[in-house]
């Protein structure tokens, strides 16, 4: 699969129309992360209940896109949605915890793992369309 | 084409060319004005007194004569008794006479006083015409009385040969005397602005406490814009023990080496006293071989020679009336014999008996001479050890009205008593070890702690090999960060009574800042003192040199003070303690020794062999990437782990960002500098603009950080800020530092293989 260089999202077949997946980019900064928190915000606004954000290819995140990350799970926690953070490297995991995100946050190693971890935690419901 | 081998014979100079020595780069600098590709730069010649100056200056209108066909050079004195007018004349006539002198090649003409028509009549066919001309323009100006018009006329005359194709170099020495002349205008800055307006290098020489002043005027705006400022001093030491050796030599003057360097140490350095001895001695046959011979000659000097003279000349230019005088002797010779040899304003103006004008008058003159300094309250006299002698036998032989046969045979007892002293002055100077310029040198550097703590030293230290010390405190990790020193200056500058415990140079006082920020908080003194000890120092001597900086501390109202001992043996166990309960620093001289290499100018690069890679990106378009790409390198070849390495990309990237946001800079780019030590990658990140502490915006508390709360996204208010915790978090050092005009992070990250 061909890694997307800026983030993007795709539907991931397993729970069509529940959960969005948004890719990171290879660097999280201000403006791939006010990207993501773009694509985030759309995604739930269009019913999506749970949010999967895939750092695959992340190679940095900056303090920027970390708090910008944050921003994404409080809105995300404000619609009652779910966010799993999956394929994080274990450098930028270690930036996470040291800035304290992984308080609010699930991690997954991939997407299916990400699913299953949602599945237990959320009932799923139909996406409420405009 | 100047004839570079042209012999220089004596015109002007007062000693033979080649008897002239020590001054060799100033000659040098002077004559190269000559040079049509040095331009019209002209040079301020700001002197110390007896520093030679006028000497240098013939020397090098004799060398300028010696080079046909170049430049002409022009020398010109101004004299105390002229007015205005009349120096503006001398001047041209000066001018004139020199000029011819030089294209007809006949030096002869300049003592022959010729008039301004015979100076016509002798002017190259060339240039007669414009030659004409400017007598008559300074004619028609005498005529009208126009003062101004005259002196731009005569002060003009070097742009006017210069326009005709005669180039000269003019040197004009005594210009401070401008100041005292009478007149309608300021001979000064006509002089200044004539030199500024002039397509002809001018050398304008004179007394480094008034020159510039008199120069400038009234004048708001400065008119030595652009003019080189030479600064001559007294000789060094070796300059000058070179220039007696070469002096005496030249004049067949027998010399060796103790009476050269005794010479040397009691006339300071001073050219103008070294050659009127040496004179001296081969006026009087005397031989330069012993102490005894030179303090005879030198008494002789003082009593009634060149010395002499010259003195007397000061005073009686500064004040003419011979009874004034007289008091004027005995007020400054019992100042000098005060403590640091001053005393009040109010008990000269009693003792002089004379109204403050003219008090103020006096020291002016004094002041400019630097025979005595004015404080508004109080005055000193200098300390210069011929002036002060040259006082004390003034004031026995004319105040005093003693035996004049009394006053030499005490003064030359004197001064061979003073003779040992002198030398061993000298030699304890020269062992000194420079500590006022060692404080100079900190500049908030690090420095492996056991340089400071002589029992940390001692034990890791003591009869190891110096490679494997170097080796040791490289490897160090408990690192001191010095102060940033922004002054030093001996104690004794700050406080006179410390002269009796120590020579001046051994004690020193340096203000500074222990953070980069210029903040109250971070002011901090340091005092530091060589003490004498031949063994370790014990804990009765350290404790008497604590309490007594402590006391300086005190007189002097420091608040923050360290205190640094410096014994050239160390300290005992018991004096160790008590430093540590005192907590001041103790070295033993070997680890000064080490201190010094380390903070020397271009040490940190001969420790790495210079491996420095240097970077500048410009802000935004995400170019902290390339940064962080640069730095992936760097580590990897320094062979860091990949998580050590993904902790300093994401430090620069941080840095990098906290550089953009921060510093509204004017020119948006952001300089780096990668240095590899042998452990360590030191990794410095500096922006311009304005100074925004990070330290005080960390999670969001300033309002800078507020504004870029909204542009981050929506989300992220109230988690910006993060960026300096990040990277104190992710590397072994930081330091943010003000720098002038912006801001420098230095971030260091230690290799754990």
């Amino acid at each position: 699969m061909t890694q997307p260089n800026h983030a993007h999202t795709a539907l991931n077949p397993l729970s069509d129309g529940e959960v969005a997946v948004v890719f990171a980019g290879d660097y999280v900064n201000k403006l791939s992360g006010q990207r993501i928190e773009r694509e985030c915000r759309l995604k739930l606004e269009s019913g999506y209940r749970a949010l999967v954000i895939n750092f695959k290819g992340t190679e940095l995140v900056n303090s920027i896109g970390v708090s910008i990350l944050l921003g994404v799970i409080d809105i995300a926690e404000q619609k009652e949605a779910r966010v799993v953070f999956t394929n994080v490297n274990r450098h930028t995991v270690e930036l996470f915890e040291l800035l304290g995100l992984t308080r609010h946050v699930a991690m997954a190693e991939s997407d299916d793992a990400a699913l299953a971890t949602l599945s237990e935690f959320a009932a799923p419901s139909p996406p409420q369309g405009h | 084409m100047p004839d570079k081998k042209s012999k220089t014979r004596r015109i002007l100079g007062h000693i033979a060319p080649e008897l002239f020595a020590g001054r060799e780069a100033e000659l040098r600098e002077i004559t190269s004005l000559a040079a049509h590709t040095a331009g019209p730069r002209s040079l301020l010649l700001l002197s110390a007194p007896f520093a030679g100056v006028s000497e240098l200056l013939r020397q090098s209108y004799d060398k300028l004569f010696a080079q046909r066909g170049g430049a002409s050079p022009i020398y010109f004195s101004l004299s105390r008794g002229d007015s205005t007018q009349a120096a503006a004349r001398r001047f041209l006539h000066t001018f004139l006479t020199q000029l011819v002198a030089h294209r007809r090649e006949d030096p002869t003409l300049i003592a022959t006083s010729p008039t301004l028509r015979d100076l016509l009549e002798l002017a190259a066919p060339s240039d007669y015409e414009w030659v004409e001309r400017l007598v008559q323009t300074y004619e028609r100006a005498r005529e009208d009385g126009d003062e101004r018009a005259l002196v731009r006329a005569c002060f003009g005359a070097p742009q006017q040969a210069n326009a005709r194709g005669a180039r000269t170099v003019v040197m004009l020495d005594d210009v401070h005397l401008a100041a005292n002349m009478s007149g309608e205008v300021e001979l000064g800055a006509e002089i200044a602005q004539a030199a500024a307006q002039a397509d002809v290098p001018f050398v304008l020489a004179g007394l480094r406490r008034r020159l510039a002043d008199v120069l400038n005027g009234t004048a708001e705006r400065p008119r030595l814009d652009g003019m080189r400022a030479l600064h001559l001093e007294q000789l060094k030491s070796v300059e000058a023990r070179s220039l007696v050796e070469q002096i005496a030599q030249r004049a067949g003057v027998a010399l060796n080496d103790e009476t050269r360097d005794l010479i040397v140490q009691q006339f300071e350095g001073s050219p103008y006293f070294i050659t009127a001895l040496v004179q001296s001695a081969l006026l009087s046959g005397t031989a330069l071989t012993s102490f005894r011979e030179f303090q005879k000659l030198y008494v002789d000097e003082l009593m009634g020679g060149r010395i002499n003279r010259r003195f007397n000349s000061v005073l009686e230019e500064i004040v003419p009336s011979v009874a004034l005088r007289r008091n004027l002797l005995r007020v400054l010779h019992e100042s000098a014999s005060n403590v640091g040899g001053k005393s009040p304003v109010e008990a000269w103006l009693r003792r002089l008996v004379v109204e403050p004008l003219e008090l103020e008058r006096i020291m002016g003159g004094l002041h400019m001479r630097e025979l005595a300094s004015f404080h508004t309250t109080f005055v000193e006299t200098s300390p210069g050890a011929v002036w002060r002698d040259f006082l004390r036998v003034s004031y026995r032989l004319q105040v005093a009205v003693e035996p004049r046969a009394l006053v030499v045979a005490d003064t030359l007892v004197e001064t061979l008593k003073r003779a040992p002293q002198t030398m061993a002055r000298h030699y304890r100077r020269e062992a000194a070890l420079k500590l006022g310029d060692l404080l100079e040198r900190f500049d908030f550097q690090r420095v492996p702690a056991s340089l400071l703590h002589y029992d940390r030293f001692s034990r890791m230290y003591r009869g190891v090999p110096v490679e494997e010390v170097s080796a040791g405190l490289d490897a160090e990790t408990d690192l001191i960060r010095l102060p940033q020193v922004v002054h030093t200056a001996s104690c004794a500058s700050f406080h006179p009574p410390i002269l009796q415990a120590c020579d001046e140079e051994r004690c020193a006082v340096a203000h500074g800042f222990d953070s980069s920020s210029y903040a109250d908080a971070n002011e901090v003194v340091w005092i530091a003192v060589e003490i004498e000890s031949k063994l370790e120092a014990g804990r009765a001597l350290t404790e008497v040199w604590l309490d007594r900086l402590a006391q300086v501390a005190q007189a002097c109202g420091f608040h923050r003070v360290r205190l640094c001992l410096v014994a050239s043996e160390g300290f005992s166990a018991e004096a160790v303690e008590l430093l540590n309960e005192r907590e001041a620093f103790g070295a033993s001289r070997q680890q000064l020794e080490f201190l010094t290499a380390r903070l020397s100018p271009g040490a940190a690069a001969e420790s790495t062999g210079g491996n420095e890679f240097v970077m500048e990106i410009p802000m935004g378009d995400d170019t902290e990437l390339i940064a962080a790409h640069t730095v992936e390198q760097i580590a990897r070849r320094m062979d860091f782990q990949p998580e050590a390495i993904n902790q300093i990309k994401t430090a620069l990237v941080e840095a990098c960002i906290n550089a953009a946001e921060h510093s509204f800079s004017p020119d948006r780019k952001i300089y780096q500098r990668f240095r590899l030590e042998n452990d360590k990658l030191v990794v410095t990140v500096s922006s311009r603009g304005l100074v925004v502490n990070p330290i005080a915006s960390e999670n969001g508390n300033s309002p800078a950080n507020h504004s870029n709360d909204n542009e981050a996204g929506e989300g992220a208010k109230g988690r910006r800020g993060w960026g300096l915790k990040l990277i104190r978090t992710l590397m072994d050092e930081v330091e943010f530092e003000r720098v002038d005009d912006g801001t420098r992070l230095r971030m260091t990250k230690y290799l754990r293989k």
